[in-house]
């Protein structure tokens, strides 16, 4: 079966969505091995597997091993689960708001979850906690604000949403901005890049924290699928045919936010991914939100490891922050999605 | 079946519908009929428990629809607004297949199950949509996507049919074929039908009873014959107006003078 033409099989079935998102699982492994052993420091591909897998007397340095476990291993666990949370949040703002240009970051939603965190480090820096708790919060204003303002009395259309979005993307920036400068001198820098998205530095605690909001909000998303197919096709028209558009709404803009804040709460505001991902996603397989969510976050993954892959090489042994090589990607597809 | 009691519905403190009361029979076409702004549409929006009337009742089966789960609504009436706006590359058969969501014995989730595709392929070889069922909604034409959001009010089943304008926009031979559809099931399963519709004279033919309204209130209701006469079109439409036999159906047929 050739999947990039079954767009126009009629619809889309429960085996399909298991076949795609079972080679999408397989090519996010191989892209976590070669993230691993590629570098400014390569590693051996035989030695890094036998250590992978937990084999003694691996033909590994010390030093190596350090790089493999220590540094490489749970950044790459980072930013595939930062991928997945942006790739699935962005396919269910786009279904939700049926704005294929809805993304976090250009929503301001982002940018929200950025102002939770740095609170969070400015007014509670003792507690690990507070960053995630704060940044969800911070990303569900954000998209409650955003949806108010995105809706006129005509309705929400696209473009004003996007600018309702801009609205609030510079309102919150300002904001950054303001703590920021309040800070002291020595922590900018590195919260500039932080804000551009940083997947080092994370912790094992931030880390699986990240993971279980991950699991939560896809899941979460993936069970309200159907009902998200039927809001894609308008929500009087949802509400016609038997969907509880409030209690949906609720639950995915809740499960969107879990994402979004999980997500810059441990890497800062990664952009575009939301967008790129669900769109390529369904240009290859359709719209049914069934398979768009999961393989979303599945390719999401993929695609940030791949993106920070090129962050942490292109110019080694400095870094970009992971946010630009994203954007980079991201900006010139906006554009087209945009103009069709 | 599906009753409206008296109902009066405001926004903003203006009453669009006042006073106004519908049952539907089953096997019976009602349309109703008004100038713009009379208040059809959101009679419409009121029997389908979109919009909760201020005064009055909207009973389904005896009991209030607002009683009601609204996948059980979905399951008993169906809506075919003016043409949907989509804004995802949607085939056919998915937009037709999204009308089976409330027979998901899953709850709202899960997969749709043979009898849904079974039912969707009838309803598509009923509409004459089968050739497209790959194709993508915004592939089509007017008539044809048009055909497409009836066709997923069928694919519900559901045994109360509400159309907003369905032949707006439509050519007379897309109006025709919209019209003989509803027609089709209506003597096929007994389904119960209301049309907002503008145009008198496709109403005068394929209706069994007529309602006509203003500023929100009924003004008459009964069958065609009965309904749009010169007098009463006249009262509704401030607008002279000639109605005379259909020259074959027999059906009133209602001409404005200029």
């Amino acid at each position: 079966m050739n999947l990039s033409t079954t767009k126009r099989v009629g619809h889309t079935t429960l085996s399909r969505t298991v076949l795609v998102c079972g080679l999408l699982l397989v090519a996010l492994f191989l892209v976590l091995l070669l993230a691993l052993v590629i570098g400014s420091q390569q590693l051996p591909i035989r030695g890094s597997l036998c250590a992978l897998t937990a084999g003694s007397n691996c033909a590994l340095s010390s030093e190596e091993r350090a790089i493999l476990f220590d540094i490489r291993l749970p950044r790459i666990l980072l930013a595939g689960v930062v991928g997945m949370c942006l790739a699935a949040a962005g396919a269910a703002y786009q279904a939700l708001l049926r704005n294929p240009l809805a993304e976090p970051y250009l929503l301001g939603v982002s940018n929200g979850a950025a102002v939770g965190t740095m609170a969070a480090l400015v007014f509670f820096g003792t507690f690990e906690w507070s960053r995630p708790v704060l940044a969800f919060a911070g990303a569900a204003t954000a998209t409650f604000v955003v949806y108010r303002l995105g809706r006129g009395r005509t309705g929400a259309t696209p473009e004003r949403l996007i600018l309702a979005g801009v609205i609030v993307t510079t309102f919150l920036s300002s904001a950054i901005v303001f703590i920021t400068t309040v800070m002291d001198a020595t922590r900018i820098r590195s919260f500039t890049f932080w804000l551009l998205g940083d997947l080092s530095g994370t912790t094992g605690g931030l880390l699986s924290a990240a993971f279980g909001a991950a699991a939560i909000g896809v899941v979460a998303l993936s069970l309200n699928a159907r009902s998200l197919n039927l809001l894609m096709l308008g929500e009087r028209d949802a509400f016609d045919l038997g969907v509880e558009v409030t209690r949906v709404r609720l639950i995915v803009f809740a499960a969107a936010s879990l994402l979004v804040g999980a997500s810059v709460a441990s890497s800062g505001s990664v952009g575009y991914v939301g967008l790129v991902v669900p769109h390529l996603v369904r240009l290859s397989f359709g719209s049914d939100n069934r398979l768009v969510i999961p393989a979303a976050a599945v390719a999401g993954a993929a695609f940030v490891i791949v993106a920070d892959t090129l962050a942490r090489t292109l110019i080694a042994p400095r870094e970009l922050p992971v946010g630009a090589i994203t954007a980079l990607i991201g900006a010139p597809l906006f554009v087209y999605l945009l103009k069709r | 079946m599906l009753e409206a009691n008296n109902i009066t519905v405001s926004y903003d403190s203006r009453d669009a519908v006042s006073g106004v009361s519908l049952r539907t029979v089953a096997g019976q076409i009602v349309a109703i009929i008004g100038p713009n702004g009379a208040g059809k549409s959101t009679l419409l929006r009121a029997l389908n428990g979109t919009v909760r009337p201020a005064q009055g009742t909207v009973l389904l089966d005896g009991r209030s629809i607002d009683s009601y789960a609204r996948r059980t609504v979905a399951r008993r009436i169906a809506v075919v607004a003016q043409e949907a706006d989509l804004r995802f590359p949607v085939t056919v058969f998915e937009f037709v297949l999204a009308g089976r969501y409330a027979w998901s014995k899953a709850g709202t989730w899960g997969w749709e199950n043979d009898l849904d595709v079974e039912v969707t392929q009838k309803v598509l070889a009923e509409t004459e949509l089968v050739e497209f069922e790959t194709r993508l909604m915004n592939e089509l034409s007017g008539g044809e996507r048009q055909r497409a959001v009836l066709a997923r009010a069928l694919a519900t089943e559901a045994g109360v049919l509400l159309l907003d304008e369905p032949t707006a926009n439509l050519d007379i031979a897309h109006q025709a074929s919209m019209l003989r559809l509803v027609r089709k099931r209506s003597d096929d399963r007994r389904t119960a039908a209301v049309v907002v519709t503008h145009d008198a004279n496709l109403a005068a033919q394929f209706a069994d009873r007529v309602m006509l309204m203003k500023h929100g209130r009924a003004i008459a209701d009964g069958p065609p014959q009965e309904i749009l006469t010169a007098d009463l079109m006249r009262n509704v439409f401030d607008l002279e107006i000639l109605v005379d036999a259909h020259p074959i159906s027999g059906a009133p047929r209602i001409t404005p003078v200029l």
